[in-house]
This record gives C-alpha cells, sequence and structure tokens, in this order.
C-alpha cells in the first residue's frame, strides 16, 4: 500500500524526465498520455482499498491515508488523466502553428507534471505543515503555466495569481500556526502535534480560542487558492489565460486540493467546537461565492472567464454544503466534488478546442460551432447544461442533494436563494452556451480546423467524451463502490 | 515538553525577553519607513534592515531554547531576506530598469502612514485582549507582529507598482515570522516553511524581471494597467 502511495506520486512526473530527451510535444504528450492513465489506474485502486473504512498511517503520520485522501488523491487522478489526454492534443496543435517554441513546450510538460504531482501529494499526507508546503508548491508550479505563453497579459494573470495566492497562503501558514498553538497542552512530540489523525483524536483538548482563529485563518488562506469570494480576484484571470488544459487542472483539480484542506480543519473544528462556529462562516464565504459568480457569468465577455466565474460559484456550492453538514450536506459535497470537477475539465479542454478553431476567447465572437464542429458543439452545449445542474447529468443528483440537506438541517430562506442563484447562473451559462453553439452562421471566417491530423482530433475527443459518458452515468447510478467510498470519508472526519 | 513551560522565562521582564520586544519594535519601525518611502532603493533597503532585525530575533529564541532548526532559521533569514533578496532586487529590477521615484500610489503618503498607525491600534486592542489564551511570550512581540502583517497587506493595497507590492508581501512574511518564533519556536515545520516562502519571493522576482512588468507599471498610467479588469 505504501508503494502505491509512492508510486501514484512519482508517475505523473514521467513527462518531466522525457523532457530530458526530446522537446517534441508528440511524444510528450504520449508519455503524459500513458502516466496520465496509469497513475488514475493506481488512484483508484488506492482508493478502492481504503474506501473499506481502512486507513493507512506510516512514516509518523507524514503518511496516511483515510476514505477521504482516496477519494480526493482518485477525483484528482482521473482530472489528471484527461488533461494528459487534452494537452497532448493542445499542446502538438499548438506547437505545429509555432504558437510555442521548444522551451515553453518542455516547460508546459515539465511544470504540468510537477503541479500534478504535488497535488496528488497533499492528499497523501496526515501532516498540515507538509500538507501546506505541497499545497503552496502546486502553486509554484502552476503558475509558469498561467504565465506560459509570454504574453504581457499572461504574465499579467500570473503575477495577479502568485501575488495574491502567496498572499493567501501565508494566512494559511499563520492558520496553521495557531492550530499548533492551539494543540500546545496535548502530550505529544511536535510532529505529532501537527498531525491531523492525532490532533482529531484529541481534537476535545484543543485551546478553542486558538482552534476559532486557526479555523478563520485557514479559511480564508486556503480559500483564496479555492477562489471563494471576496479572495477569488486571481482566478478569472488565470484560468482564461492559462493554456485550456492547464486551466482545466487548475479549475477541477486545484481548486479542490484548497477545499480538501479547509474540509480537515473544519473536520478539527467541529469536533471541539460544535457544527455552528464553521458552518456558519462557511456558508457567510460560499454565499458571498455564488453570488460573485452568478452576477460575472450574467456579464459575458470571454468563455473561458465564464467558466472561471462557473467555478466559483461552485466552489461556493460546496462550502454552502459543507456549511450545511450533516451525512446528507457532506454526501452532497464530496459528489458535488467529483462531478463539478469531471465537468468542468470537459468544458475548459472543450475551450481549448474553440481557442484553436475561432482564435478568440470572446462569446459573441463564436458562432454556429455546431455546425463548423459538430462534436466540440455538442460537447458545448451539453457540458454547459451539464454544469449548469441540469437533469440527467451528475451534477443535478449533487445539486439536489445539497438542497435537501439545506432544507432537512438549515433554513428554508438560504435554500430558496440558493435556488433563485442557480436559477440565474443556469440561464445565463445555458444561453452563453447555445449562442456559442447554435448561433448562425460564423460571423469571421473559419481558420483551418483545430487540429490537423485524424490523431490529434481523436485525442482532443477522448477527454470530452469520457468526461460526458462520465457525467451522465452519475447522474443515473451511482456505482456501490463510489457510495461507499463517500459514506466511510464522512465517517472518517466526522 | 508543552509550549507554555518554554515560554515561562521568555517573559517581558527577562533579559531575552526585553531583546525580542526592542527587535519587534525595530521592525515594525521598518515596516512603516517603508509604507512612508516613495524611492524604490528604500523600500529594499528597509526590507533588508527588518530582515536583519529578524534574523537577530530569531537567534535569541534560537539561544534561548538551544534549538537547531531556529538557528538554522536565524542564518537563511540573515543570509537569504537580509542579503539576497534586496540585493536580487536591486540588481535585477531596479537598477536594470532604472526605476527611481514610486509615483504609482492611491493614497496619499501622509494618510497612508495615518491608516497604518490605525492597523497598528488596531493590532493592539485586537492582541491585548485574550485571544491568545496563555501567551507568555515577551508582551508587545504579538501585536506587533499582527500590526507588521496589516502594515505589509496595506503597502500591497496603496501600491500598484510591482515591486511595491513584492515588498508589502515580503514584509507580511516577515511579520509572520515574527510571530512565529515568538510564540511557536517548536514548530516542527517553521525552516521549511521559511525556505519554501524564499522560494516563493525568488519566483515572484523571477516574474517581474521576465516581464519588465516593473518598467510597464513604472510608465503606465493606471487605467493602462486594467487589461485584466471587468
Amino acid at each position: 500500500m505504501i508503494a502505491l502511495a509512492i508510486i501514484v506520486v512519482l508517475l505523473p512526473l514521467a513527462p518531466a524526465l522525457a523532457t530530458a530527451v526530446t522537446a517534441r510535444a508528440r511524444p510528450l504528450g504520449t508519455v503524459a498520455v500513458a502516466s496520465g492513465a496509469s497513475t488514475l489506474a493506481v488512484a483508484v485502486a488506492i482508493a478502492a482499498d481504503v474506501g473499506g473504512g481502512h486507513r493507512v498511517h506510516a512514516l509518523s503520520g507524514f503518511l496516511y491515508l483515510d476514505p477521504l485522501s482516496g477519494f480526493f488523491l482518485a477525483t484528482i487522478a482521473l482530472v489528471v488523466a484527461l488533461a494528459s489526454l487534452g494537452s497532448a492534443a493542445y499542446v502538438r496543435a499548438q506547437e505545429q502553428r509555432g504558437e510555442l517554441r521548444p522551451l515553453q513546450v518542455r516547460l508546459y510538460f515539465i511544470f504540468f507534471a510537477v503541479f500534478a504531482a504535488m497535488m496528488l501529494a497533499s492528499f497523501e499526507t496526515g501532516n498540515l505543515g507538509l500538507l501546506w508546503v505541497l499545497i503552496e508548491a502546486s502553486t509554484l508550479a502552476s503558475c509558469v503555466l498561467v504565465g506560459l505563453e509570454g504574453k504581457p497579459v499572461s504574465l499579467e494573470a500570473a503575477w495577479k495569481y502568485i501575488i495574491i495566492s502567496s498572499f493567501g497562503v501565508t494566512i494559511a501558514l499563520v492558520g496553521t500556526l495557531f492550530l499548533y498553538f492551539a494543540a500546545s497542552s496535548l502530550p505529544g512530540s511536535p510532529t505529532e502535534h501537527l498531525t491531523w489523525s492525532y490532533l482529531f483524536t484529541h481534537a476535545h483538548a484543543l485551546s478553542a480560542q486558538s482552534l476559532r482563529l486557526a479555523f478563520l485563518l485557514a479559511l480564508i488562506g486556503y480559500g483564496t487558492k479555492v477562489g471563494l469570494a471576496p479572495m477569488h480576484t486571481w482566478l478569472p484571470d488565470a484560468h482564461s489565460e492559462a493554456p485550456s488544459p492547464a486551466s482545466a487542472m487548475l479549475s477541477a483539480a486545484l481548486l479542490n486540493t484548497g477545499m480538501y484542506a479547509i474540509i480537515r480543519f473544519q473536520a478539527l473544528t467541529r469536533a471541539q467546537l460544535g457544527t455552528h462556529y464553521a458552518a456558519r462562516i462557511l456558508l457567510i464565504f460560499g454565499f458571498a461565492s455564488v453570488i460573485v459568480g452568478a452576477l460575472f457569468i450574467v456579464l459575458r465577455g470571454n468563455y473561458k472567464r465564464l467558466f472561471a466565474y462557473s467555478s466559483v460559484e461552485h466552489m461556493g456550492i460546496i462550502a454552502i454544503a459543507l456549511g450545511f453538514g450533516g451525512v446528507l450536506g457532506f454526501y452532497g459535497a464530496l459528489l458535488h466534488t467529483l462531478t463539478h470537477a469531471i465537468g468542468k475539465a470537459v468544458l475548459f479542454l472543450t475551450s481549448g478546442d474553440l481557442v484553436l478553431r475561432y482564435r478568440t476567447r470572446l462569446v459573441d465572437e463564436v458562432r454556429g460551432v455546431l455546425s463548423v464542429t459538430p462534436l466540440t458543439g455538442a460537447v458545448l452545449l451539453l457540458g454547459a447544461l451539464a454544469i449548469a445542474g441540469s437533469p440527467p447529468f451528475g451534477l443535478f443528483l449533487s445539486e439536489f442533494t445539497i438542497v435537501r440537506a439545506g432544507l432537512q438541517r438549515s433554513s428554508i430562506v438560504l435554500v430558496a436563494g440558493l435556488l433563485v442563484l442557480l436559477g440565474v447562473v443556469f440561464v445565463a451559462l445555458v444561453g452563453a452556451a447555445a449562442g456559442m453553439a447554435l448561433g448562425g452562421s460564423p460571423d469571421r471566417p473559419t481558420s483551418a480546423p483545430a487540429y490537423a491530423e485524424r490523431s490529434g482530433r481523436l485525442l482532443a475527443a477522448t477527454p470530452l467524451v469520457a468526461g460526458l459518458g462520465l457525467l451522465l452515468l452519475l447522474g443515473v447510478w451511482i456505482p456501490g463502490g463510489l457510495d461507499q467510498l463517500i459514506m466511510n470519508s464522512i465517517r472518517a472526519i466526522s | 515538553m508543552p509550549i507554555s513551560v518554554v515560554f515561562e522565562s521568555l517573559s517581558a521582564s527577562s533579559p531575552e525577553g526585553v531583546l525580542l520586544d526592542v527587535a519587534a519594535v525595530l521592525i515594525l519601525l521598518c515596516a512603516f519607513a517603508c509604507l512612508g518611502s516613495k524611492l524604490f532603493d528604500r523600500y529594499v533597503i528597509y526590507y533588508g534592515a527588518q530582515s536583519i532585525v529578524l534574523s537577530f530575533a530569531a537567534a535569541v529564541v534560537a539561544l534561548h531554547q538551544g534549538d537547531a532548526g531556529l538557528w538554522v532559521l536565524a542564518g537563511l533569514t540573515f543570509l537569504i531576506k537580509g542579503l539576497g533578496i534586496p540585493y536580487g532586487t536591486r540588481h535585477f529590477l531596479i537598477e536594470r530598469f532604472a526605476l527611481k521615484r514610486d509615483v504609482s500610489l492611491s493614497t496619499g503618503l501622509s494618510s497612508s502612514l495615518i491608516f497604518g498607525a490605525f492597523l497598528t491600534a488596531f493590532a493592539f486592542l485586537a492582541i491585548r485582549s485574550d485571544t491568545v489564551p496563555d501567551a507568555l511570550v515577551a508582551q508587545a512581540v504579538l501585536p506587533i507582529s499582527t500590526a507588521v502583517i496589516l502594515l505589509g497587506a496595506l503597502c500591497m493595497v496603496v501600491r500598484r507598482h510591482t515591486i511595491a507590492q513584492l515588498i508589502g508581501w515580503l514584509i507580511i512574511e516577515n511579520g509572520v515570522f515574527l510571530g512565529a518564533i515568538a510564540t511557536v519556536a517548536t514548530f516542527p515545520f517553521i525552516v521549511e516553511a521559511g525556505v519554501f516562502l524564499d522560494l516563493v519571493a525568488a519566483v515572484l522576482i523571477m516574474i517581474a524581471f521576465v516581464s519588465g512588468l516593473a518598467r510597464q507599471l513604472a510608465e503606465a498610467s493606471a487605467p493602462e494597467l486594467r487589461q485584466l479588469t471587468e
């Protein structure tokens, strides 16, 4: 098991090693796809192993796996696999057009690999100090991806991204320090005072005052990474300027990594202070995010920014679900994490195809995708429907669960407010996607197809079709293994 | 050993406690000096001085505790933050882009200083109450480190220039470490965290260098910079 845990972090690094031999996108993409697929297989094996409620605790807590880590590991590995397929196609196409130089291709695959490895590693540690280091390392790696295209706008986005995230992460460090301080009266070694499982079993003895501050600071700090409003301002810029497969990784993987850290802190806070304190704060930030997301989705403009604001909105929904709490609330939050990750990966990869085809990021300049490239158009339309929470896709089920949790455990006013906001988002998002997919004939003559070769088209289409298929599947049937994994994750944190 | 026992003797009256208090006050003054300055090379000088005082404070706590990790941190702080980062910023950014005066301020110097004073008062009021129950540290360190964090954030907010924002973030980081070495010196990840944030600082300098953002931001007027805002 320990061997598997190490392999799953090392596997994604394969493309980074391969860049030592070649700077061509085709072989690097092949390595990336192979490593992404095998990472997914190993992560699912780990999730299946810990899914039964089994825990792994080794190296004095530096390596720690429970069902919750298994769930996040499998989710992020799935995103990495989808984004690797997308990267193989996108980077090759950009290379052929001369948009990316060999150095940039190399940098892309190196930092994509490190980014994936750091995120996967952060789910495997029980030490909150190491968790902080790994999450910060993933920010550093992804920052290179945001600025990769080297244009002034993308460099400005990279600057904004790293300066705001570093600020957030410094606040998260202060939160971690306060947590350590809260544990100072416990017996046990300093390392144990940072080990999540030790803290969780001794949560009742943590100093309440310090723990309150620790949770608030950790939520603001890691919340910056998650993109909770009002700390979300880096998110639309970074998502719209990064190459599309990297945007998919940011939105579907990085945000969830931050949320994972918040869930761990929330578990400690609930165990000591009861549910109310953490719930209230999460609801405030959650609703702020959904409101900000909804307002900016209505504005349209740039479609990658549109999807980015949709991520802010969905992270808000997950925070609200965590705030509602209870088995239903947590079930909804975790299921929504998975369904949103798949849906958003699909949408950002689709946006990559659109960028290549139309060479613009503006909603109003993209018309008639369905007639120009039927597959991309269909995926865009269905993906937008799915992400907006329409049945029969998985997000409908998870949002429905969250609404039920709210009715059961919170006030009807909050639930009604959430439903109104979801309605606004639905109309705006589906409206924009429908305009792009259907529309009239394209205003501007469309240039060459997105992918010159058949193999490129196939590579680009695979993650889209696979992702949509999975979303459809999750909308009608939740496999027994997944259900058990989520239920045991909830048991692990309550 | 519980931290409360370790810090029993680090109270305000012990010689180490007094030294820590003095260091903290100097660090606060450096933050104010940065906030009140308009010249790029001054920012860097004040930041370097602040970091050297911080490394001294770390050495005091390290001596008190006999903690090897803190000695490493003190040495690294002196070398990297006291000398390396100021040199890097000056050499790669300020001289390369021939930067002199920071003109992209959103508020006047005096009003930002007054606001900084309010933030400092707020930090003292907020921390004086028993937010942190058994803090037996030298009295002033914790509220001052909070004030330094707030002043760094203020620097980032009222200045639009990349380098000013960079320095603001570095000041925040110094504030965090001042609080950390004084309250939770046995924190096992303190050296790693320090090294890591230095790495972030290096990346920040690199991005500013690669992009030449410094020049763009210095020359352009504020509205032209706002390409990315909605």
